[in-house]
């Protein structure tokens, strides 16, 4: 009887952890396909701020602009993230499985539907409000559940991935000799339960001011983002995106046969979480205190300090040892230098948008942070998919295919950030707090063409996701086996073989 | 030897009691008082205070537990299995295929769902939620009842299928009752008459194509099964929204003529 199960009965039933980061990766290269097409609508009504070219009204435009922060980070680089834990940890670390293989497939399905009921709730006029309090309140109240249960999924799979890595390890690895994408995990996934609860804290405050009476303080339409909006802004995006850091040490370590130092590192990686910790920033709770503020500041500047240490252990050691470099990892080596590239120059927007007198707080240079930042994610992702992609799909990857969807995406998160950098000077706002698109505008060429530039990006941000997706389609349909150890590195993921499931 | 279980409630303990901490500090406690609880001073905000310290004992009581049962200790395992230690099976056992994650998280959702939606939904969630929590504890008993999983999976069903069945049973006849009724109430009386007739050839010559073929794969009845029940349930809800047809009672007012159930349909 218990091998005579359905294709349907497997696909519904199983807890394999390959399998359930399968499920989490292309899951989530949808919800990034949703959030690439929000933001490719909002750029392109941006062209031409006199006028509504594809909405109506600003509260439209609000909608899809919401829709796009939400989207990139709770359906498409967090569940990138995980699936990738899912998948590479519990080999790295020496364990058979994920120590909770149920939890990991109920957080899987919990976080699939409300990432759907988020998509339907921004579909049907609710999202998270608007400044003008023209949406759906039940519509808005909907997407809120979706929040709280896509959270619940993600908190249950980390927690999954974290007891793994602390109490699932194989004897003699100790926590300072794991690899550095477990460590990263295991930092990042600790921030992510420190910080999410309290966006859920934030969601309940509003759901229960919004359904249980006419909403008085918090629940109101009108201010339900200022409420939500520390998640998916600067400092936090930086804890949604940390992994990147440990699959970055892997691939570069490897291509150069060169181990960057653990303790090096792997501080690094903690100074990185430790400032970017964002559930304190809550604009809607900020009374103005000076002591707010310049806390804000210093913190902002203090995240240089783990970013330069970055830039020492990923690069000084490599640079008198280029000869060293093996060829065969070009793919993923480029795609994930320019992943670290892509964060620094997050890094640095992001310090240069809290220098109190460029006024750029609330412009569009937060935008062009906050896509550089997530899109080094996203980047570090398909590095992570060229690396490992044998491992995660049991197939042969064509690495040439990654390489062109990595690099077309790439420039269009850089063509989109430097436009976006550049406009937030010009006084055009990003849209946290304001009623109108285009208010503080100052209306010049400049401004249309930077944003013409901007859309530009976009489109080619669209076009790497498209690709990204049909390559990956393609290797899980591929018939090609797995070649083994691709890379013929010494790395415990590519020596362990994770048990057979027991049906 | 500290046991997995161990190590993993009391870090919950340690975090859930630094967490207290921190919040009586940072909600008005004095000094001394969220250290002790409450006996030398205030707590802060009592109801966070005291959930968190709630979650710390229950955490200490279960690290207490674990270590106190030597949750899987290889030694407690090899003295009960009188082998070698070397010898005694891995201390995580297999965990194989289970529809409970994906049940679960329909009947939370559904519960999520009613919140917005409607009281009845909600409820249907948590009964969802109910019943599968007891499922799902009993396979969890069921596995680690004996070495032998066929033992195993004969000693759950012994206990659940007498229950499983007639109520499942129940439960989907009285739907597809209600979805059925619901679709021939909302369609005209020829209407009403041509749906039965069909849906009834449909099921008959449906269940003699699968009779007249034993090897056809369980996997397409199943389907066929699932696509009929959905075909049923939707046709239902788009019924039951557009409402009933327009009933005319015979003699007009209800019980004038001593006969309130002849009725005249349009």
């Amino acid at each position: 009887m218990k091998n005579e199960s359905t294709v349907v009965e497997r696909i519904v039933t199983t807890t394999e952890s390959a399998t359930l980061s399968r499920y989490w990766m292309v899951s989530a290269l949808i919800g990034l396909l949703f959030s690439s097409v929000a933001g490719l609508l909002v750029s392109l009504e941006r062209i031409d701020l006199s006028t509504a070219s594809i909405f109506s009204t600003a509260d439209d435009v609000f909608q899809f602009w919401t829709a796009h922060r939400v989207a990139l980070v709770l359906i498409a680089v967090l569940p990138l993230m995980i699936g990738l834990a899912t998948a590479i940890v519990p080999r790295q670390v020496g364990a058979s499985r994920l120590v909770f293989p149920r939890m990991s497939a109920f957080s899987f399905w919990v976080w699939l539907f409300g990432a759907l009921i988020i998509i339907i709730g921004f579909l049907a006029n609710g999202g998270v409000g608007t400044p003008e309090a023209t949406s759906e309140t039940q519509s808005v109240a909907l997407t809120l559940v979706g929040v709280l249960l896509a959270i619940i999924g993600i908190c249950g799979a980390s927690t999954s991935v974290l007891t793994t890595i602390v109490a699932g390890r194989a004897p003699g690895i100790s926590l300072l000799n794991i690899p550095a994408f477990s460590w990263s995990v295991l930092v990042a996934g600790t921030m992510w339960l420190a910080t999410l609860p309290v966006l859920v804290a934030n969601t309940v405050l509003v759901y229960v001011d919004m359904r249980g009476r006419a909403p008085v303080n918090f629940g109101s339409e009108a201010v339900v983002w200022e409420q939500l909006s520390w998640a998916f802004t600067h400092p936090q995006v930086y804890l949604w995106v940390l992994p990147l850091l440990g699959i970055v040490a892997e691939i570069i370590s490897a291509a150069f046969k060169n181990k960057i130092s653990n303790p090096f590192l792997f501080t690094a990686i903690g100074l990185t979480a430790a400032a970017g910790f964002g559930a304190y920033a809550q604009t809607y709770f900020d009374i103005g205190t000076p002591v707010f503020e310049e806390a804000f500041s210093i913190i902002q500047a203090f995240i240089a300090i783990p970013a330069v240490l970055l830039v020492v252990a990923f690069i000084s050691p490599k640079i008198k040892d280029l000869k060293g470099f093996d060829k065969q990892t070009t793919t993923p080596a480029v795609l994930a230098t320019l992943s670290i590239v892509l964060l620094l120059h997050g890094v640095v927007v992001g310090a240069v948008h809290v220098i109190g007198p460029l006024e750029l707080a609330t412009r569009s240079t937060v935008s062009a942070q906050i896509v550089l930042t997530l899109g080094a994610g996203v980047l570090a992702c398909m590095a992570a998919f060229s690396w490992w992609g044998e491992l995660l799909i049991g197939k042969s990857i064509s690495q040439r295919k990654i390489l062109i969807s990595g690099l077309t995406f790439h420039f269009g998160v850089g063509i989109f950030a430097v436009a976006d950098f550049l406009v937030g000077f010009t006084g055009q706002n990003d849209f946290t707090g304001v009623s109108e698109f285009a208010a503080g505008t100052d209306g010049s060429s400049w401004v249309e063409t930077l944003n013409v530039i901007s859309f530009i990006g976009s489109l080619l941000i669209l076009l790497g996701v498209i690709a990204a997706i049909a390559t990956t389609v393609q290797h899980v349909l591929s018939k090609t086996p797995a070649t083994g150890n691709p890379w013929g590195v010494d790395a415990p993921e590519w020596k362990s073989k994770e048990k057979e499931e027991v049906a | 030897m500290l046991t997995t279980g161990f190590k993993l409630w009391f870090g919950l303990l340690i975090a859930a009691f630094t967490a207290a901490v921190f919040v009586g500090y940072t909600t008005g406690g004095t000094e001394t008082g969220p250290l002790t609880l409450g006996w030398k001073g205030a707590v802060g905000n009592h109801i966070a205070y005291g959930i968190l310290i709630m979650a710390a004992t229950t955490s200490g009581l279960l690290a207490i537990l674990s270590q106190s049962f030597r949750d899987a200790d290889a030694e407690a395992a090899a003295e009960i299995l009188e082998v070698d230690i070397d010898e005694v099976p891995e201390a995580q056992i297999s965990t194989g295929s289970s529809p409970w994650p994906l049940f679960t998280a329909l009947g939370v959702v559904t519960m999520a769902v009613g919140l917005v939606a409607h009281p009845f939904v909600f409820g249907t969630g948590l009964i969802i939620s109910l019943v599968i929590a007891i499922e799902w504890t009993m396979t969890n008993w069921s596995e680690r009842a004996t070495g032998d999983p066929e033992k195993n999976r004969e000693l759950k069903e012994g206990l659940l299928r007498p229950i499983e069945i007639p109520v499942l049973g129940l439960v989907g006849i009285g739907v597809i009752v209600v979805a059925v009724s619901r679709v021939l109430l909302a369609a005209s009386v020829l209407g009403a008459v041509w749906i039965a007739t069909v849906a009834g050839t449909i099921i008959f010559l449906t269940a003699y194509f699968i009779s007249k073929r034993p090897s056809i794969p369980r996997g397409v009845v199943q389907s066929i099964l699932a696509a009929g029940f959905i075909v049923v349930i939707v046709s239902g809800i788009f019924a039951a929204i557009n409402g009933e047809r327009d009933f005319h009672h015979v003699g007009g007012e209800h019980g004038e003529h001593g006969d309130s159930h002849m009725e005249e349909d349009h």
